[in-house]
């Protein structure tokens, strides 16, 4: 599709207004949601850091009342196989670490102090366990903040072994300080985590181990209370996937089929987001010696940067993990975002609609300019329409438009009434395909089409079946810049065959390539049909005179000499009666005239033979034209006469149809033609014409060959064979002429000279129409 | 009786030697031969009451066989015609031998064909010349009728198909006895047994033509 250069400028200037509107909302779209996801990140990152360092923090003070009591105990300040002093040292760290929720010493041998915080009868209770030579003893001791005892019990069904718990064993395995894995109290169903550390002597022999519990339940709060963005969330997860912390604290427990509560698994935790983020991760510890991991994924059509940062990098029994979504960052500018892109589309439809008035400030002279132009092509040429705005450049371009179209214009003017108003067929053709590029109604009439189905067709359609490849000498001809010129059988709309006389040369352009053919076309059907019948009839008559002369010849012949024979025998018979009258009559004169009348006989039987031989042509009878056949006949003796330099006339009147034998009637009419021509030449008149007329009588047609010649010497039987007026005449010619005539049911005779014209005359039957 | 004598054979021929030869060779047995040497010269002297028969040549010159034939038709001279032609034309003979013509011969012929044929053409001379004779013969009867019997008689032969007393009487208003009565006399007048008789003898003769 061509568009209008008025239509280009709006395109284009609207269009680029709202590409570079468009480009600028979108690369500050772009080039902020980076700086504020980078920050999103970093926020995350340092709110994890801070999670890690505020559980480093909480769990300080227990690591380090841990220490204490392992120093002492170690430099031998307090003995360990006192239980009195173990307690109160004990007391003193659960006084002073708020953290601990229990602190205990088990040596190897199966004793066990534990201070513990309660709720009944005291502040603090204290269980101790004794092993002496296999007996067990267990006793339960109530104190207040002052250490006083408030009470004291004993409780002989507690059999604790520290020996075989796990934070003893571990500490025991690895000689250092352990924390255990996280765990839930049962008493206060509370999270927690117990760190243990070994007892050694001075000979660096195990004595026991120190344990403290801690309960962690604070860090989920701590981190429910941080804020990351508006909805991020902050958990602690355990080496073994336990999710140990989280905002929402009811998520951390499940119950399992023995009725025990343990931390739920990262993959299975209700918030889902989490599980999504961290869920995938699949051996912890390995993950968990990497360095802080960030992501960012999307789940249900949402965005999240997450981090996680692992716990044994910074000495911590956990990794604190942190998602958020990124809407929390940049749900603003993605809001601002859609409305910058409506504000781009209306300021661009603004600027669109004032390039369009620009656009067509412009093209408004481009415009006039066309109108001109297409005033010009169609022939009004007046300066008068000249816009008032325009160009120089498009009026120069106007100026040279117009002198050269109205050159055009006078030029098209004659050569197309040229084409139009010709009597003769007109085409212009093609000469690489041979399509019609224009006819004129006078081919399309003689081909029998109309003018609009012509355009469709091409020279192939109206070819002669037979005269296809006559299109290649038509083609090459005209390439080497001969005129053609043939006379060729073309086939017109309903299948007629048509005579058509084409000439044709080719119209080269000014680089000389063929632009096409301009031939001129005449239907030649109606005189190559008179040729073919008067080649007919003169076919037919030379075979005919062939025959027929011969046969006629015969005839004459056998005639001629029947009579005489006739005669002998009569004599020969009359002879013989005579002798038989006579007494002594000669027995071999006798003999002699019965083989004189054997002997004519026979020669009687040769004639005979000889004429069946030449068997004379019947022919066939036909309704004809006799006019027409007498115009066919003369033509076939034009050339004789004109010879000569005499004329033959035929007055031919009106008059219905012959019957009779074409070629014998087309015959007699040659040969008293021919005769007159003859008989005018022969005598030497000045007058030198002979007139064919045709006459209707009431059952005939009469013909009349009318001559200037000298006429016809009255003694000679004209009609008689063998009698002739002519030096060189057989005299057949009349005799056969009335032959043929009488064959046909005609008369032929002769009228003797007036007016200084003699005639010779026949007759032929009016067909009977039945 | 008819006679011999009585028999003349025209010759036409416009060839001289053949009328001399062959009124030669006829003469000498026993014909009376007359020869012309065209068809008018023929019909200018020709004499109807004298019988006889024409050995007509057909290609001459002027009126030719075939016209004259038609001629003496037309003219209803029935006279016996032996054609000679020393063409042979094929179609000429048909048509002379439908208009009643006795032989074709091409020429030259064996005089024994040309007597046969003469023979032919007298015995037919002789026929028509009974004809004549018979015809005259029962004309001359047919006027000794009277006017009623005339009458009878014409209507038997004019209408053979009823010839009942009861249908000739309503016919001319006669009773059917009065024509039983007038039908046995025209009988006895006419000299036939019958009415089927009556009627052929009538017809052949041309009685009322």
């Amino acid at each position: 599709m061509k568009l209008s250069l008025g239509a280009i400028l709006a395109i284009w200037l609207s269009g680029l207004q709202f590409i570079a509107v468009l480009s600028v909302v979108s690369f500050y779209f772009v080039s902020s949601e980076r700086v504020l996801l980078d920050h999103a990140t970093t926020l995350i990152g340092e709110v994890g850091r801070g999670s890690t360092e505020h559980s480093k923090g909480f769990l300080e003070p227990a690591i380090r009342a841990t220490k204490l009591a392992k120093r002492l105990i170690e430099s031998d300040i307090v003995d360990n196989n006192s239980a009195e002093q173990l307690e109160k040292l004990l007391f003193q760290q659960m006084q002073v670490v708020p953290q601990l929720s229990g602190i205990y010493y088990g040596d190897d041998q199966g004793n066990f102090v534990y201070v513990m915080r309660s709720e009944k009868h005291a502040d603090f209770r204290t269980k101790l366990v004794k092993r002496n030579n296999g007996f067990i003893s267990t006793e339960l001791i109530w104190r207040d903040e002052n250490y006083n005892v408030t009470r004291r019990t004993t409780d002989p069904t507690d059999k604790f072994d520290p020996r075989v718990r796990p934070w003893y064993i571990d500490a025991k395995d690895k000689r250092s300080f352990i924390w255990t894995a996280p765990y839930i109290f049962f008493s206060s169903q509370s999270p927690g985590i117990t760190a243990a550390t070994p007892i050694t002597s001075a000979s660096n022999q195990f004595e026991g181990v120190i344990g403290v519990d801690i309960e962690i339940e604070e860090i989920s709060r701590f981190l429910s209370g941080l804020d990351i963005g508006s909805s991020g969330v902050a958990m602690a997860l355990s080496s073994d996937r336990d999710v140990i912390a989280h905002p929402n604290s009811n998520f951390i427990r499940e119950t399992d089929q023995a009725n025990t509560l343990k931390f739920v698994k990262i993959d299975q935790i209700e918030d889902l987001v989490a599980r999504e983020a961290f869920g995938n991760l699949p051996n912890f510890d390995q993950v968990a010696a990497e360095q802080e991991i960030e992501a960012e994924f999307k789940y249900n059509d949402g965005k999240y940067a997450s981090i996680l940062i692992p716990g044994s990098n910074h000495d911590l029994p956990w990794s604190i993990a942190i998602y958020a979504p990124l809407s929390d960052f940049i749900g603003g500018i993605e809001k601002n975002r859609t409305r910058n892109i409506w504000i781009a589309m209306f300021i661009a439809m603004i600027t669109g609609l004032i390039g369009l008035k620009i656009a067509n400030k412009i093209n408004q002279p481009i415009r006039d300019f066309a109108i001109r132009a297409g005033h010009v092509a169609s022939g009004n040429v007046s300066k008068s329409n000249a816009s008032s705005q325009t160009y120089p450049e498009l009026e120069e371009v106007s100026e040279t438009l117009a002198s050269e179209i109205a050159q055009r214009k006078t030029f098209e003017r004659i050569y197309g009434l040229t084409f139009s108003l010709t009597s003769r067929g007109m085409a212009q053709i093609s000469p690489n395909d041979g399509h019609f590029i224009r006819v004129n109604q006078q081919l399309a009439d003689t081909l029998g089409y109309t003018l609009k189905e012509m355009a469709d067709l091409s020279i192939f359609d109206i070819l002669h079946p037979e005269d296809v490849d006559s299109y290649l000498s038509f083609q090459k001809t005209l390439f080497e810049d001969y005129e053609y010129n043939q006379e060729k059988r073309y086939i017109r709309k309903n299948g007629e065959i048509i005579w058509l006389q084409v000439n044709a040369f080719l119209i080269r352009d000014n680089k000389g390539e063929p632009m096409y053919a301009v031939a001129t076309i005449d239907d030649r059907t109606a005189q190559k049909k008179a040729e073919t019948k008067i080649n007919e009839l003169s076919r037919d008559l030379s075979h005919f005179a062939r025959v027929n002369m011969m046969g006629q010849m015969a005839e004459g012949l056998a005639h001629e000499l029947n009579q005489p024979l006739t005669s002998i025998t009569q004599n020969v018979d009359a002879a013989l009666l005579t002798l038989k009258d006579l007494p002594d009559a000669d027995p071999e004169l006798i003999e002699i005239l019965n083989d004189m009348d054997r002997q004519a006989h026979h020669g009687a039987e040769i004639i005979r033979a000889l004429r069946g031989l030449v068997r004379k042509d019947e022919g066939e009878k036909s309704q004809f034209d006799i006019n027409e056949l007498l115009d066919q006949t003369l033509q076939l003796l034009k050339p004789e006469a004109n010879e000569l330099e005499i004329s033959i006339a035929l007055k031919a009147q009106d008059i219905p149809l012959v019957f009779g034998n074409r070629v014998q009637v087309a015959q007699v009419i040659m040969n008293l033609t021919r005769n007159a021509i003859e008989a005018v030449e022969a005598s030497g008149v000045s007058e030198r014409d002979i007139t064919i007329k045709t006459k209707p009588q009431k059952k005939f047609i009469e013909i009349h060959v009318i001559d200037t010649g000298p006429g016809i010497d009255p003694d000679v039987d004209l009609f008689a064979q063998f009698e002739s007026s002519k030096r060189d005449g057989m005299g057949l010619g009349l005799s056969l002429s009335r032959t043929l005539i009488e064959a046909n049911g005609g008369k032929v005779w002769y009228e003797p000279k007036t007016k200084g014209r003699s005639r010779f005359c026949f007759t032929i039957p009016v067909a009977v129409i039945s | 009786m008819f006679r011999m004598e009585d028999f003349t054979i025209y010759i036409i021929d416009d060839e001289e030697d053949i009328r001399t030869s062959l009124t030669r060779s006829l003469t000498k047995r026993g014909y009376k031969v007359e020869s012309f040497s065209s068809a008018d010269s023929f019909l200018e002297t020709y004499n109807r009451t004298i019988s006889g028969c024409l050995l007509l040549d057909y290609g001459m010159p002027e009126m030719n066989g075939l016209e004259l034939q038609n001629k003496l038709i037309e003219m209803e001279i029935s006279i016996p015609i032996i054609f000679m032609t020393g063409h042979g034309g094929i179609p000429q003979s048909v048509q002379a031998i439908k208009a009643g013509a006795i032989d074709f011969l091409e020429k030259p012929f064996q005089q024994k064909v040309l007597l046969k044929a003469i023979d032919t053409a007298f015995e037919q001379a002789i026929s028509f010349n009974e004809d004549i004779e018979s015809a005259n013969a029962l004309k001359a009867k047919f006027e000794t009728l009277t006017a009623r019997e005339k009458e009878i008689a014409e209507f038997i032969v004019q209408n053979p198909a009823d010839t009942s007393s009861k249908n000739i009487g309503r016919q001319l208003d006669v009773s059917p006895r009065t024509v039983d009565h007038h039908r046995a006399r025209v009988l006895e007048k006419m000299d036939v047994t019958s009415v089927a008789e009556l009627i052929e003898k009538a017809i052949k003769s041309d009685l009322f033509s």
